[in-house]
């Protein structure tokens, strides 16, 4: 019985975890890009969706569709003027590119994190989701809304799988993150692939936080940790491979949920982190990570 | 060295510094007093990043370590000041190097990763044992460095200055050289026989050494060691701010970047909650638009040195 | 009660009202305060007080010097408050403060309130260890007064009001309790576990959680494996997710004792209603006439800043009027003489009656609770609107749960 609750209860957290790094390992691998400002993007698309849903009487399907379209107008932002500058920027040596798409990500999260303080409080906000109720699963009662996060973020990885590898445009995302100057020599533009890296982004990161929003509840204190777990979880499953975080992300989600049941709710996380540390020593390129 | 334009712009403002008690109220001091701390903790920041190119996210595990010891041995055992901030600055650079010295085979983000990890389990165990740690709320220190504005001031004034040229001259020097090298090209660096691992390293542990001692410092200040203001990320992240902000790789542009980012919150406090959005926009325009920084630009306007 | 967030940016630090302190005729006197005022619940601390004092004024001020509040933001950060406090002791030459709903500044207050003899009373921190100092230290200490429950005391309420709701009306026999793990519960979970069974409620688990938690499912899984009647909690850091995961997990058994979220006026709308049914405390409610003060204050609070006011802008206000009688009394703005007069306070204020607690009580200048002083409230959310449903002398409603609710028979 215990083993089953943690079954069906880790399933669904891992795979919003999943979600949620996917479109992070994603832009890493093709542009080599951390994205510090991931967490305020989803806090972002929660919020909004909330507050369209419930301020507007918008009904639950708008208010997701706002929450995506939400994170979509900030994930462009986030390239068009952040990275795209920095990475064009003349003044700025190549080897330190790095630091500063890092510290301008940051910046912009922590912008987007106090408009959100400002506009709608810190205080937590929950999507009302889209179906409510519980059925029971081998005796296990669990929420509808559960169900679904698992059902919707699959979807959505698996709708992403497809785009990857079986569309012409996903097949040169695939080719832009092995070798991008061989892809500008076959006349590719990469300046259109990375924009449409970030468009498929900036839709998973909605996804992710519209679902989060309705299956946890998010404040926009959470932006950091949220950043900080998808950061881990994709170093884990090795920096760029989206096979690698989804792993990763069920090894985070189960340890945790594992924790919380058979040691104690208040070192939750710990255990997690110690892992991360000792697969970054012991194997710095994660579970399936390419060096 | 003399002639040289830092010296020209330092060496005046320092006086100015000096002199400020003689003519500003005693709140403006205290801002300055926890600005100047906060400077320390960026210079450390920028030796390491700057000059040995490693991008450590945890600026506050060292900060905090060396603060909680000395708040633990005075609390505890009421140790008197000196040994507690010795103390202090021991433990993290011990720390450090325990971090470091694997974390240094690790290169560009894993490395901040671990870093950052760091703070996350450092947070983590100070709530666990709240009991004795004070957890959250923190733990009150018995001494404090002096409960007078301008004598306080003047700690940190001397503090910051004489940390300030340690770390300057040590940029300068041909360690500094050495570190910038390795930062940039390491392998080159290596191929040329210096040991790039032991000098990072070493740099890893002077700017443990200065991030503890500016920590342990600051809680006897304020009297009171709490996650809030010597653990929490945002410290880390401000410290960050503060040194790219003022310039990178120039160690004095991290101190201007933190009196900065303190002024700047203070000139826009009547924007309440906004003050730290408009800050963070300011610093993002700088980033994208002067990378080098304040002292970049300073520095660039008078030529080279 | 809440705990600091992460805390304020250091660019967001520094605030402090440039109150010019021209010199007058009749010199005012000075009260200081010290609060978040970006929060909605901590600008009820600055607004609170200037209501009072504005009233006193025009009732002739204290001997004919009027009252002036000094108000200074902290942004919830102990090294903002700690300078923030000098300044106002050394600089603005202040006579009293008001400091803070956060335990983290108030206990980093502390200390500067003995070296700059400063006397200071908190309107919202409920750590023991407030109270707990001046008891073991108190010739330094004594200028410290604390406004406010203690955690213990906030216990003991919690477990006074479940022999009536829980155990006589609804029959239950059992209890999980569930706190976060943070250092302002460690009091508060003691006491419960001591208080709750000599109530009539057995504790069968206590689980401590981690105040990072956001997937509250593998706790209420095991809360519900153990079969309580009830999940008494304490929970500050953590309030909407909890919340909003019993209601969607249809957790059976009822959540009740201090959620310190709950008693946000926004708690129902950021919960999309998951709140109905949730019990929490407070010690005052601006529908129940705690005192013949607490509605009129709520009303006129209200009127001038457009919200109800949050639990320590009521506290604020009753702590200006108690300063202000103690500094007539003292006769001077010396502050051992108004610390002296402090202590003799009786005064009725929009939380009941206040009286503070000698030096020898292990609770020193702490408040008095019980019947006739402070009694506190049990508030449940119903449909929209807090219901308050304990004391009965005041009660505004009966206990009603949602359907998934499974009471004792």
């Amino acid at each position: 019985m215990l083993a089953l609750q943690i079954l069906i209860d880790g399933f669904a957290i891992s795979s919003l975890y999943a979600l949620g790094a996917t479109g992070f390992t994603l832009i890493f691998g093709v542009s080599g890009v951390l994205n510090l400002s991931h967490g305020a993007i989803m806090v972002v698309a929660a919020v909004i969706a909330w507050w369209v849903a419930g301020t507007f009487g918008a009904g639950p399907y708008l208010g997701a569709l706002a929450g995506v379209a939400a994170s979509l107008a900030c994930a462009f932002f986030t390239y068009r003027v952040i990275v795209r500058p920095i990475q064009n920027s003349p003044s700025i040596p190549r080897e330190e590119k790095e630091i500063f798409v890092l510290t301008g990500t940051l910046l912009w999260g922590i912008m987007l994190q106090e408009a959100v303080a400002y506009l709608f409080t810190n205080n937590p906000k929950t999507v009302r989701p889209l179906v409510e109720g519980v059925v029971m699963i081998l005796g296990v009662r669990t929420p509808l809304n559960e169900i679904l996060t698992a059902v919707l973020s699959w979807a959505a990885i698996g709708l992403l799988y497809l785009l990857v590898n079986r569309t012409r445009t996903g097949k040169s995302l695939l080719a832009a993150s092995m070798n991008p100057r061989g892809l500008t020599l076959l006349g590719f533009e990469l300046s259109r692939i990375y924009v449409l890296v970030w468009a498929i982004y900036g839709v998973l990161a909605g996804i992710a936080g519209v679902l989060l929003g309705a299956f946890l509840g998010v404040s926009s204190d959470n932006a950091g940790t949220l950043t900080a777990s998808a950061f881990s979880i994709v170093v884990l499953g090795g920096l760029g491979s989206v096979s690698g975080s989804l792993m990763a992300a069920y090894v985070v989600g189960y340890l945790e949920t594992m924790t919380a049941y058979l040691i104690s709710p208040s070192i939750r996380t710990v255990p997690v982190l110690l892992l991360l540390v000792a697969v970054v020593y012991v194997r710095p390129q994660g579970l399936l990570g390419r060096r | 060295m003399f002639r040289s334009r830092t010296f020209q712009i330092v060496v005046p403002a320092l006086v100015v510094m000096a002199l400020l008690p003689l003519g500003v109220s005693g709140y403006i001091l205290g801002l300055l007093t926890l600005a100047y701390y906060y400077a320390v903790f960026a210079m450390s920041w920028d030796l390491l990043f700057g000059f040995a190119g490693e991008v450590n996210f945890g600026p506050s595990f060292l900060i905090g370590v060396g603060a909680y010891t000395a708040a633990l041995l005075n609390h505890y055992w009421l140790w008197p000041i000196p040994p507690c901030l010795a103390a202090g600055a021991v433990a993290a650079v011990v720390a450090g190097a325990v971090l470091a010295v694997p974390a240094l085979r690790l290169t560009g983000p894993y490395f901040g990763l671990v870093t950052l990890v760091a703070v996350l389990l450092l947070q983590n165990v100070l709530v666990l044992f709240a009991g004795i740690t004070g957890g959250e709320i923190g733990l009150d220190l018995p001494d404090v460095l002096s409960i007078d504005d301008n004598t306080n001031y003047y700690y940190a004034l001397s503090f910051m200055t004489v940390s300030g040229a340690i770390l300057y001259g040590l940029s300068r020097s041909p360690v500094g050289l050495i570190l910038q090298a390795s930062g940039q090209d390491a392998i080159e660096a290596a191929a040329l026989g210096f040991n790039v691992a032991k000098h990072k390293l070493a740099a890893f542990c002077i700017s443990a050494f200065f991030s503890g001692l500016a920590g342990a410092m600051l809680i006897f200040y304020l009297g009171t060691a709490s996650v809030g203001t010597v653990v929490d990320i945002a410290v880390g992240v401000n410290v960050i701010i503060a040194a790219v902000l003022g310039g990178r790789r120039t160690i004095i542009g991290a101190a201007v970047g933190s009196i900065f980012l303190i002024a700047a919150g203070e000139v826009l406090r009547p924007l309440g909650q906004l003050s730290t959005f408009v800050v963070s926009a300011v610093a993002l325009i700088v980033i994208l638009f002067f990378p080098g920084g304040f002292m970049g630009r300073l520095l660039q306007a008078g030529g080279r040195e | 009660m809440r705990i600091s967030h992460s805390i304020a940016l250091l660019s967001g630090v520094f605030g402090f009202a440039l109150a010019a302190p021209a010199a007058h005729a009749a010199d005012p006197i000075k009260i200081g305060v010290i609060a978040e005022t970006s929060a909605i619940s901590g600008v009820g601390i600055p607004n609170g007080a200037k209501m009072a004092a504005e009233e006193i004024n025009k009732a002739g001020g204290i001997n004919g010097r009027m009252i002036e509040i000094v108000d200074y933001d902290d942004h919830n950060s102990a090294s903002d408050a700690v300078r923030a406090f000098q300044r106002a002791a050394q600089q603005d030459k202040v006579a009293a403060v008001i400091a803070s709903y956060i335990s983290e500044v108030v206990l980093a207050l502390e200390p500067w309130a003995g070296r700059l003899k400063m006397p200071m009373i908190t309107p919202g921190a409920a750590s023991n260890e407030i109270t707990k100092r001046v008891h073991d230290d108190y010739d330094h200490m004594k200028y410290v007064f604390h406004g406010y429950l203690a955690s213990t005391q906030i216990a003991d309420v919690v477990c006074e009001a479940s022999k009536t709701l829980m155990v006589n009306d609804l029959h239950m026999k059992t209890a999980v309790v569930m706190s976060e793990d943070a250092a302002w519960t460690i009091p508060l979970d003691e006491e419960y576990l001591k208080c709750l069974p000599a109530g009539g409620l057995k504790v069968v688990d206590h689980i401590r959680l981690s105040p990072d938690t956001t997937d509250f499912t593998p706790i209420f899984n095991k809360v519900e494996g153990e079969k309580p009647d009830v999940i008494v909690t304490g929970i500050s850091h953590v309030g909407v997710q909890p919340t909003v995961q019993w209601q969607q997990q249809q957790v059976p058994m009822p959540m009740y004792g201090v959620s310190s979220q709950a008693t946000n006026s926004t708690f129902w709308k950021d919960t999309n209603g998951a709140a109905d049914g949730v019990i929490f405390n407070m010690v005052s409610a601006p529908d129940v006439a705690v005192t013949p003060k607490t509605i009129p204050f709520a009303k006129t609070y209200q009127a001038k800043y457009g919200n109800l006011p949050g639990y320590a802008a009521y506290t604020s206000y009753d702590d200006v009027y108690m300063w202000a009688e103690a500094i007539r009394k003292a006769g001077s703005t010396d502050p051992d003489k108004i610390v002296e007069a402090m202590e003799k306070t009786d005064h009725v204020g929009t939380i009941g009656r206040i009286a503070f607690l000698p030096k020898g009580d292990t609770f020193a200048h702490g408040m008095r609770i019980g019947e006739g002083y402070i009694t506190g409230l049990m508030v449940q959310w119903q449909k929209g609107n807090p219901v308050t449903v304990w004391p009965a002398n005041v009660a505004t409603g009966k206990m009603i749960f949602p359907a998934f609710t499974k009471l004792p028979q």
